[in-house]
């Protein structure tokens, strides 16, 4: 299926706005689980949107911007993971496997702009010396503004001027490469949650991370909520032994491997 | 020396103005300084209105917020609620900035934990559930549930102001604690979504030679245990981060090697 000027257009005004929040963190609308399904339906696909946030929201579990770091992007990955399975016919891990350049691409420009945003800190003092407080809101709109300007570019040259290109490489490829990348795609995930475990993992919560593993590997559940719950009550039971303790006077300094 | 009015100047919707400007603390994000402009930003005509007769104080509170800071999205109405309320009732701006410093770090410490490393997870695994099977109800369950986290900066900013210092010692009190909590229920989520989520299926069969073609995916490790795979291949990545490779380096070789593996037809 074709891309048209206007498909291409709209996308482009979608995920500028989407930009916006990915920026501000307010609302999480920048999310794959978001951003997918808002592309489909603008594709006139909303079940390819909803099956490819889903597969990009898992990868992107661990990808977060947490510590200042610029992660990879989410945005443009679940756009393109919906345009490269719209176009392309191909299923969604093939399209989210060939979707990652573009994510690579964005987060390449994202952290250029943060680092070419360094000069408007002078701009701010300049401000406060003078008590412009207007000022301040001036660079807070012109930052807003920059930033969903690069991401329109990004997505219209990727989504709708380059879609032959990619169309071709698509189909130029052999069947046990689209069948690898389909592989890689259900893999991707992995490193998400890896990333995520090396930030929480101690010795003290290995327990927790088995039990919810063994839970979801001999229970069928229609969704991960029972493991939410399960989580929870260990929590509870952390709580509740920790408070305990704390009455007893006992120390615990939580330091792990 | 700056000279506050040691009378109450803010009121409610003041506060929620304030709190509803939070969400430009990122407008400016940059390597040097990181949130300090939209954060100074979202507290600056509240400022204004506490030192209305003090031009000096003023400019020292606003330059003295355009320093250095990094903090959660959330969590930064209840640190600013707190922090205008020492300015009001006439506290030094020095004391202030050292309160800030002294909170910003555990703040996005608890933020990040309550929301990245545990609602993120939860709602990331229920919602891509839904939305796998075509169901839109994950997405729209997604947003309210995000939505929600949005509002909560409205009753933390005005628990930050009517707390003022006494907020200081909560945090430091509860931050381990909080911590653990959260990190518990989501390293259970993700023991439960590596089950759910990472597939990774081996292709080959032996022949055994007298017609019976067994699968080793299913007669051997499925037999030792279901998702053997997928576990060893996302310990392996956590492995490899703690060695400090690159994700995108793990990434892009995940994809070659699965490439690779197709190509051997080994998966």
């Amino acid at each position: 299926m074709e891309i048209t000027l206007f498909q291409g257009i709209i996308i482009t005004i979608a995920v500028m706005l989407l930009a916006i929040d990915n920026q501000l963190e307010g609302f999480f609308l920048f999310r794959p689980i978001i951003v997918a399904p808002i592309i489909g339906a603008l594709l006139g696909d909303l079940n390819t949107g909803l099956i490819a946030g889903g597969l990009v929201e898992l990868s992107f579990a661990g990808i977060t911007a947490v510590g200042g770091v610029t992660p990879p992007n989410a945005i443009v990955c679940s756009t393109m993971t919906v345009v490269l399975a719209h176009t392309t016919g191909q299923g969604v891990e093939m399209a989210f496997t060939l979707a990652y350049p573009f994510g690579l691409l964005m987060q390449q420009i994202a952290t250029l702009y943060n680092t070419v945003l360094v000069a408007f800190n002078k701009k701010a003092e300049k401000y406060a010396e003078k008590c412009n407080v207007k000022g301040l809101f001036k660079l807070c709109f012109y930052g807003i503004l920059g930033n969903s300007l690069l991401y329109g570019v990004v997505v219209f040259l990727s989504a709708y001027v380059a879609q032959d290109a990619m169309r071709e490489l698509v189909d130029a490829l052999p069947e046990f490469l689209t069948h690898g990348l389909s592989v890689a795609g259900g893999l991707i995930p992995a490193i998400g949650f890896a990333m995520l475990l090396r930030v929480m993992l101690k010795a003290r919560y290995v327990p927790y991370l088995l039990a919810g593993f063994l839970f979801a590997s001999f229970i069928q559940m229609n969704n991960i909520l029972p493991v939410a719950i399960m989580g929870l009550i260990f929590a509870l039971l952390t709580y509740f032994n920790e408070t305990d303790n704390a009455a007893k006077g006992v120390v615990n300094d939580g330091e792990g491997i | 020396m700056a000279k506050a009015s040691k009378t109450k100047v803010l009121t409610s919707s003041d506060i929620n103005r304030m709190t509803f400007r939070t969400l430009l603390n990122q407008a400016c994000f940059n390597y040097e300084r990181m949130q300090s402009i939209g954060f100074t930003a979202a507290m600056a005509p509240e400022l204004e209105k506490i030192y209305e007769d003090d031009k000096d104080g003023l400019k020292e509170v606003l330059k003295d917020n355009l320093e250095f800071i990094n903090t959660h999205n959330v969590l930064l109405s209840f640190l600013i609620g707190l922090m205008l309320s020492l300015y009001e009732k006439g506290e030094k701006p020095e004391t202030v900035r050292g309160i800030k410093v002294a909170l910003f770090g555990p703040l996005a410490g608890i933020g990040d934990a309550i929301f990245w490393f545990t609602l993120m997870p939860i709602m990331s695994g229920i919602s891509a559930s839904l939305a796998s099977e075509g169901n839109v109800l994950g997405p729209i369950l997604y947003f309210v549930v995000f939505f929600i986290a949005f509002l909560l900066r409205f009753p933390l900013a005005h628990i930050g102001y009517s707390m003022g210092t006494k907020a200081f010692e909560v945090i430091q009190k509860n931050t381990e604690i909080i911590n653990r909590c959260a990190t518990t229920v989501g390293v259970t989520i993700l023991g439960g979504l590596i089950a759910s989520y990472v597939s990774l299926t081996l292709l080959p069969t032996i022949d055994t030679g007298n017609g019976v073609v067994v699968s080793i995916q299913e007669e051997f490790i499925d037999m030792i245990f279901p998702n053997l795979l997928p576990f060893a291949f996302t310990f392996a990545c956590y492995g490899l981060l703690k060695k400090k490779v690159n994700p995108t380096i793990i990434i892009l070789g995940t994809i070659v090697l699965a490439i690779l593996g197709s190509y051997i037809g080994l998966v």
